[in-house]
């Protein structure tokens, strides 16, 4: 008998499964490769490249909560020309598409960088963060204003030949605006969620735990934030949807798949188990065989 | 991997001694490194803790802990039988020194216990090993007795109820002004303190080596969670991949 088919198409993009680990979370690969082939994984996730390289935040900049983490890494990253000449080129060699993240303090760094990317040749796709904050518009990010977001993804979609994903931040009143928005601007495709923001207090020097204060929560925690986010974009845009935020099993990424996703990323769950992405992909497919799924079509969307 | 609990025991105030068997490439662990083991067993704690390696042998691994949370309280309170799921070995450990080196090996509080497997392979290419470990008070010392089987070692307390009154700045002082003399020095210990030794030899041709924490992540290298800054490098070093142990020229503590 034929086994289920996980492939998926996303944006013109094919995958051999709908798993990827999460942008910030896998690095450029070279760790996790030492725990398995990275061309098991749909596409690898790289962390966010910024033009220049960045130290990031101060540290302690990670932190358990109940269920998830904070995090406050402040975009740490060895710069393009390090991601470009070291990088990527290694990640080209491991027979699988590679997404790059970028990130930017105004809309021509992003533009700079998602070009150079593109015209490498050495990426798949685009994954552009916008949950950076806009240095012109006094640090608000430039994912919670429609306007801004529209305007973003239009600039960047020109110069980028490859296909174009904007990750949306749950940070928002409404994301249904923000998917739109980007969306109207060109996006390819979406990803979310990105992480909510949070804090935690330590009860013996009576600060908070992070040397920033406020971190990005994510982990197991988020989940149901990050299906109902999922749930609600699904129903109002035309393009794929990534879906990520605290899955760590087969189960949670299936969810995703109900409420829309065509594919998933995985993020904090490779720290607690370094093989979770193949472990998730293994368990989809036992989902799929004991439920006679044949392919994922079969299911995406079917809870909207 | 999963490990079994052979023995856990408290061997201190707040301070457990666990030992562990299993599947796990022992022979290749260097000293200075380290293991990151899961706690509990839902899905409440995502991060796994970093927990230096202490000793090992062909088949048995100890870790030495103080409780400082839910993590390490969790770990005490495991019984025997019961097993650990953990990552390792990790990092870089210390690099060892050419035998007949003159070295001294510093340890402050629960950062001693990756200096029990250091110092035991020191032993065997140094004649002449100092040893000074510190604690703050009597019933937080833990395996003084190992320790002193392995070189010359010199016990300090903040409160002076073991050993030398003070820190083990004060000590590793009197021994120079005594004429003890290093080619090598091994510190694992508070950030201060190795902060300390760092500067205290720094105008010298000593050697040195420090291990450093940091809140973890991941642990292999991925999310830059755990960042140091160094003196030449324009983006920072992780600490659970390219150290936990630097040359103490090369970081910025
Ligand atoms: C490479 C490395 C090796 C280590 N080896 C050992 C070891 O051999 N034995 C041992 O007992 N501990 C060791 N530690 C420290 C140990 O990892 C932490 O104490 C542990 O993670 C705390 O977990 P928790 O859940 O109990 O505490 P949390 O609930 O996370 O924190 C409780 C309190 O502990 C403090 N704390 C948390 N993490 C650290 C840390 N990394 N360093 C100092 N204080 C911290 C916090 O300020 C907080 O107040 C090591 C750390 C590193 C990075
Ligand atoms: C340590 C860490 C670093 C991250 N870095 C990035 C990043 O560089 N760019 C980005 O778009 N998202 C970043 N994220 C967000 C994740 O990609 C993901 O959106 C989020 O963690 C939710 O998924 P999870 O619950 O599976 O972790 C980071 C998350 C974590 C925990
Ligand atoms: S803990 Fe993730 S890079 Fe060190």
């Amino acid at each position: 008998m034929k086994g289920p088919d996980l492939s998926v198409e996303l944006a013109g993009l094919k995958l051999r499964n709908p798993v990827m680990p999460a942008s910030g979370c896998f690095g450029f690969g070279r760790e996790y490769a030492k725990y398995y082939p990275l061309n098991q994984l749909g596409a690898v996730v790289v962390k966010a490249v910024t033009r220049l390289p960045r130290q990031g935040n101060p540290t302690p900049r990670v932190a358990e909560v109940t269920g998830g983490m904070l995090n406050a890494i402040g975009l740490a990253n060895p710069g393009l020309e390090a991601v470009l000449n070291h990088e990527l080129p290694w990640l080209a060699k491991q027979d699988v598409p590679v997404i790059v993240n970028v990130a930017g303090a105004a809309v021509e760094e992003y533009v700079e960088v998602a070009r150079s990317i593109a015209d490498s040749g050495l990426a798949a796709a685009i994954e552009l963060n916008v949950s950076c904050p806009n240095v012109k518009a006094g640090g608000i990010s430039f994912g919670v204003d429609p306007g801004v977001l529209k305007n973003l993804v239009a600039e960047v979609k020109q110069v980028c030949r490859i296909p174009l994903f904007v990750k949306l931040t749950p940070n928002v009143t409404d994301i249904r605006e923000l998917a739109l928005a980007a969306q109207a601007g060109g996006a390819d495709g979406l990803s979310l969620i990105n992480t909510l923001i949070g804090m935690k207090i330590d009860l013996n020097s009576r600060r908070p735990v992070l040397a920033n204060k406020i971190g990005g929560l994510s982990g197991p925690a988020v989940k149901p934030v990050a299906v109902r986010m999922v749930y609600e974009t699904a129903q109002v845009v035309d393009i794929p949807i990534i879906g990520m935020g605290g899955i760590a099993t087969g189960a949670d990424a299936v969810e995703f798949i109900m409420a829309g996703a065509s594919a998933v990323m995985v993020g904090t769950a490779n720290f607690t188990n370094p093989l979770a992405c193949p472990n998730i992909i293994a368990e989809i497919r036992d989902f799929m065989l004991e439920n006679g799924i044949k392919s994922l079509d079969e299911i995406r969307g079917c809870a909207l | 991997m999963l490990l079994k609990i052979k023995e856990n025991n408290q061997i201190a105030q707040n301070v457990w001694e666990i030992t562990l068997a299993g599947q796990f490439p022992y022979e290749s662990v260097q000293p200075g490194q380290f293991i990151m083991v899961r706690i509990g067993r839902g899905s409440e704690h995502v991060l796994r803790r970093p927990i230096s390696i202490a000793a090992v042998t062909e088949e048995r691994l100890t870790i030495v802990l103080r409780v400082v949370g839910e993590g390490t309280k969790w770990l005490s309170k495991q019984s025997v039988g019961e097993q650990l799921d953990v990552l390792g070995p990790l990092g870089r450990g210390f690099p060892l020194p050419p035998s007949n080196a003159k070295v001294l090996v510093v340890g402050g509080g629960i950062g001693s216990p990756p200096l029990y497997l250091l110092s035991s392979k020191l032993q065997a290419l140094t004649p002449d090993l100092d040893l000074v470990l510190g604690f703050r008070t009597k019933s937080e010392c833990f395996w003084t007795d190992r320790f002193s089987q392995l070189g010359n070692l010199v016990i300090t307390t903040d409160d002076g109820s073991a050993g030398r009154a003070g820190n083990v700045l004060d000590a590793v002082e009197g021994m120079l002004q005594s004429g003890h003399k290093w080619d090598y020095v091994y510190a694992c210990g508070p950030q201060p303190m190795l902060r300390a030794l760092q500067q205290y030899f720094s105008e010298t041709a000593v050697q040195g080596y420090v291990s450093l924490e940091e809140r973890m992540a991941c642990g292999v290298g991925a999310c830059y969670g755990c960042v140091c800054r160094t003196k030449d490098d324009a983006f920072s070093k992780r600490i659970c991949a390219d150290g936990p142990v630097f040359d103490w020229n090369e970081v910025i503590l």
